[in-house]
């Protein structure tokens, strides 16, 4: 027993224990009688059990060492499945699959059973719940704040090679992990309308009338740190309405509209907006946002005040980090608090707000930047358009002074865009109130100095800097590899499951003939494993012995997978009608969802299914060429299709990907990358060496350059190689599409009518021809294997421990407690 | 709603006799109060049982306020529990009335009005 009269797990026996008592006094069955998903529950919550005790040890240290806490705020954690990565953590992996073998059942079985938590569309989500991995490692004071959707991301089927949503109800069967905690519960007024009064001194005082009430309740899942010596949380609200019934109503007698109420107001946590990009004037987006805001926000003064008197030590204290614009309100709703409740001077409270901010960029196009109509959001939080607009009359003030006779720019930095309607800019609003603003790469951190924001850069550059984003190497190697993290961990230690950088140790294994051979041989198996999901998934037979090109995320014009399908059907072409064989046997894998509004890339989905049936069934390829599309990808799915690639597409337009994470995932599972000059692919190229990666395609100066003086025509290309031509001309055909005439030619037109916005022509013989090296290369198997072993080992950058290091020291000063 | 009315000196003081104060008995507030700012100039009201208030009990109190205020009077409000006096503050009302901890002391303080009027 421990001092929590908890039994700690030392050995197999006490998590047998542990387990057999979860299933017959939490679960209340008997052993025979458990389904599988009652055996994950009673691993989970002895899991849990565990966690629960470092929690609040972590607690414990936390409230006598009163250290400065880092709140992050983020509308998405795409956390995945936990059992794993939890006993990974917890360092009792092999002790529970040993207790489960002697109790008859299979771990890994089980740990596949769990349902992802797919609170978050993509690259955005996942960061973060990569974040709250190193926070807790690096056993630094760290929180995240997001919203408990009952449904997360849509489940992705497909039927005749189109898109089907399908709703995924994650919560249906409850979760073990989540810690309801009612006594908690905020209140959040929402609606309503300012009246304008004066209080009892005769100073202005603009009070909050006939608002509605929302009840937001958390739920606290654990997060480990590796070692297991610091739990943290990730604290999720769901909303409630503030009584069963609105009593007015049912006493009015209307039942039913009393019930709709009850159902609106809860509908805020209902579902997570699939959207990749922004969501656009649509207010229950608006409310969620203000809710994850208003809760957080409530949470962290409780906490803050729970110990300390003074608002003076507020930013020595707090550092809050909003993750892209979505929770931008906090800065509103943070001097709200401080303003109305906490009766602060206005100046006192901003100097704090700014101090306690910091906000994180992710986009890269100013058209692609949030806002909010000022009609919706005076209607639903009057008091802090109110807030706003006294912040923005303020800092117009300072520009005014700074940049005097310059009404321009005025008009552009002002938190209000002079639209009809006028609309709110969420990150102006956002960049006035931090103290720090980071891009998360190197490129994207310039292009917002330069391209994005440049009269904010201008008028503080000193609170602008980079953060180029990282993956968490205990998910991504440790529990997505295991194979490779048992060979790793037999020749060079185990330090790099903390300190990423030591797999540079690595580089003089990497033409060592045996490693190789058993790096190979670890390889081939994840190929075997993953064929065997292909063939189940997509009836598609994958031969394990070629090369497998993955391109696995979010479909979007700009990351080009036409651009990948282009290079396929020039294969195909080149080998039917060329009579040309490939260099090299390959395997095209394709996953990701399309959002559901989003009709070119509903459309691409069912390009590659099209292109996939025709070449598979065609015997001339079905040597050379096979194309699978994975359905549903997901964070679970991810684990066992990056392990398994051999070269990874990272080929977005220059100058649209960010960042990208998926590019230092690949790499790490030793992979190539194939990919343009863009996000943190040109970091990996500085990391790797130019050798050991495949880079093609123009530059963001040379799209910037074609944009800007209009100097691109696809048409040149079209007619200036033939090749390109023959690859254009099959979407006009009908190749593709022999029972569904024209289905593609809109590709055509796109392409060469409308000027080809992503520039897949400009890019396309780049392409192809680095594609005949990549092709080359893996037929050198030696030289191929040597490569793929130089980019695990110079890879070490990308982890997200050396990103929140990073983000620790120069923006939120907290330390390791 | 049956309000409990004591009386201190001209002050009188209602004790508030529910713990949830929203749209379903607000109106009720307003209508079984009315006598007492029919009556009084100087009133107090205790609400040490008032664990929630919404909107529409806000506005119940502002009511009272400015019906006694409009004659000269005045509404003085004590006994708030903390997550009730966390609403006030929330939608910035807890600047419009005066409020104390006790009755004691919000009937103290009418009195300490009168006699700084009376200096």
């Amino acid at each position: 027993m421990n001092h929590y009269g908890n039994p700690t797990i030392d050995s197999v026996s006490d998590a047998q224990d542990s387990i057999c008592r979860h299933a017959k006094y939490s679960l209340g069955k008997a052993w025979r009688d458990l389904s599988s998903r009652d055996l994950f529950t009673a691993v989970a919550l002895s899991v849990r059990d565990q966690m629960v005790d470092r929690f609040l040890e972590t607690q414990e240290r936390y409230q006598q060492e009163d250290p400065k806490r880092l709140y992050y705020l983020s509308i998405e954690f795409l956390i995945g499945q936990s059992l794993g990565s939890n006993l990974h953590n917890l360092r009792v992996r092999e002790l529970y699959r040993q207790a489960l073998c002697n109790l008859g059942a299979d771990l890994k079985t089980i740990e596949e059973s769990e349902t992802d938590a797919a609170l978050g569309n993509g690259g955005l989500g996942r960061l973060a719940a990569c974040f709250l991995d190193s926070l807790a490692t690096l056993e630094m004071p760290g929180y995240g704040y997001g919203i408990n959707y009952e449904y997360g991301l849509f489940k992705q089927e497909i039927d005749n090679g189109y898109q089907r949503e399908k709703p995924d109800n994650w919560l249906a069967q409850g979760t073990p992990w989540e810690i309801a905690r009612p006594d908690e519960a905020c209140l959040v007024p929402i609606y309503g309308r300012i009246e304008h009064g004066v209080d009892r001194k005769g100073v202005y005082n603009p009070m909050w009338m006939d608002w509605k009430v929302l009840i937001g309740i958390p739920y606290d899942m654990l997060i480990p740190g590796y070692g297991g010596r610091t739990v943290t949380f990730l604290r999720l609200y769901s909303a409630r309405a503030s009584r069963d019934f609105d009593m007015q109503i049912f006493n009015d007698g209307d039942y039913f509209k009393a019930v709709e109420q009850k159902i609106s107001s809860e509908t805020i946590s209902k579902v997570l907006y699939p959207a990749d990009a922004v969501v656009a004037g649509q207010e229950l987006r608006l409310v969620q946002e203000y809710f994850l805001v208003a809760c957080a926000v409530r949470d962290i003064v409780r906490r803050f005040q729970q110990t300390h008197g003074s608002f003076r030590e507020f930013a020595a204290k707090v550092a809050i980090q909003l993750n892209d614009t979505h929770p931008a309100l906090t800065v509103a709703e943070l001097m709200r608090t401080l303003v109305d409740e906490k009766d602060l001077p206005w100046e006192e409270a901003w100097e704090i707000t700014q101090a306690s901010l910091g906000y994180t960029n992710h986009t890269l196009v100013p058209e692609a930047l949030e806002k909010w109509p000022v009609p919706l959001l005076e209607a639903v939080l009057p008091r802090h358009l109110q807030i706003i607009h006294e912040i923005n009359r303020r800092f117009l003030e300072q520009v005014a002074v700074a940049y005097p006779e310059d009404r321009e720019r005025l008009k552009r930095v002002s938190l209000i865009e002079e639209t009809a309607p006028k609309q709110v800019r969420m990150a102006n609003l956002a960049i006035v109130g931090s103290h720090s603003i980071n891009g998360v790469s190197a490129i994207h951190t310039g292009l917002i100095e330069t391209s994005l924001v440049p009269d904010f850069y201008q008028l503080w550059p000193e609170r602008f800097n980079n953060k180029t984003n990282g993956i968490t190497q205990r998910r991504w190697l440790l529990q997505a590899n295991p194979a490779l993290a048992d060979l790793i961990r037999t020749t060079i230690g185990d330090g790099w499951i903390t300190d990423l950088p030591r797999l540079r140790a690595l580089e003089k294994w990497a033409t060592n003939a045996d490693f190789q051979t058993e790096f190979r041989r670890i390889k081939r198996s994840n190929k075997e494993r993953l064929a065997k999901v292909i063939r189940e998934t997509s009836q598609v037979k994958a031969d394990p012995d070629s090369l497998f090109d993955m391109q696995v995320k979010r479909i979007h014009a700009y990351k080009r997978q036409l651009l990948n399908v282009m290079h396929i059907i020039h294969e195909y072409l080149s080998l039917i009608e060329d009579n040309r064989q490939p260099a090299v046997p390959r395997t095209y894998v394709f996953a990701g969802k399309a959002a559901p509004g989003y009709w070119w890339a509903k459309q691409i989905i069912k390009l590659i299914h099209n292109v996939a049936r025709v070449i598979n069934n065609d015997s001339r390829a079905s040597d050379w060429i096979k194309v699978a599309f994975i359905p549903d990808y997901r964070v679970s799915l991810a684990e066992n299709i990056i392990p398994a690639a051999d070269l990874s597409e990272q080929i977005s337009t220059a100058g649209k990907e960010a960042s990208g994470t998926s590019n230092m995932k690949f790499a790490l599972n030793g992979a190539l990358t194939i990919g343009t000059l863009d996000g943190a692919n040109i970091e990996i190229l500085e990391e790797v060496g130019e050798e050991n990666i495949f880079i093609f395609g123009l530059r963001v100066d040379e799209v910037q350059a074609l944009r800007e003086k209009r100097l691109y025509r696809p048409y040149d290309e079209y007619h200036r190689n033939p090749l390109v031509k023959r690859v254009v001309e099959a979407f006009r055909s009908n190749l593709f599409c022999p029972r569904e005439p024209d289905l593609f030619a809109w590709i055509y037109q796109n392409i060469l009518d409308e000027n080809d916005e992503h520039f897949h022509l400009a890019d396309l013989c780049a392409y192809l021809e680095t594609q005949e090296k990549t092709a080359e290369t893996f037929n050198n198997t030696v030289a191929w294997t040597t490569k793929a072993i130089l980019n695990m080992a110079r890879i070490g950058k990308f982890s997200s421990d050396r990103t929140v290091a990073e983000y620790a020291r120069a923006i939120w000063n907290i330390k390791k407690v | 709603m049956v309000i409990a009315v004591d009386k201190m000196g001209d002050v009188a003081i209602a004790e508030l006799p529910v713990e949830e104060l929203d749209a379903s008995n607000a109106g009720e507030l307003k209508r079984d109060i009315a006598p007492l700012l029919e009556a009084h100039t100087k009133l107090v009201i205790d609400l040490r049982r008032l664990r929630f208030v919404d909107s529409s009990g806000l506005g119940a109190f502002i009511s009272c306020l400015r019906k006694l205020n409009a004659k000269g009077g005045d509404l003085k409000l004590c006994g708030m529990q903390k997550p009730v006096r966390a609403v006030f503050e929330l939608v910035r009302m807890h600047r419009i009335f005066d409020i104390y901890a006790t009755r004691e002391e919000a009937v103290r303080a009418f009195q300490g009005e009168k006699n700084a009027g009376v200096e």
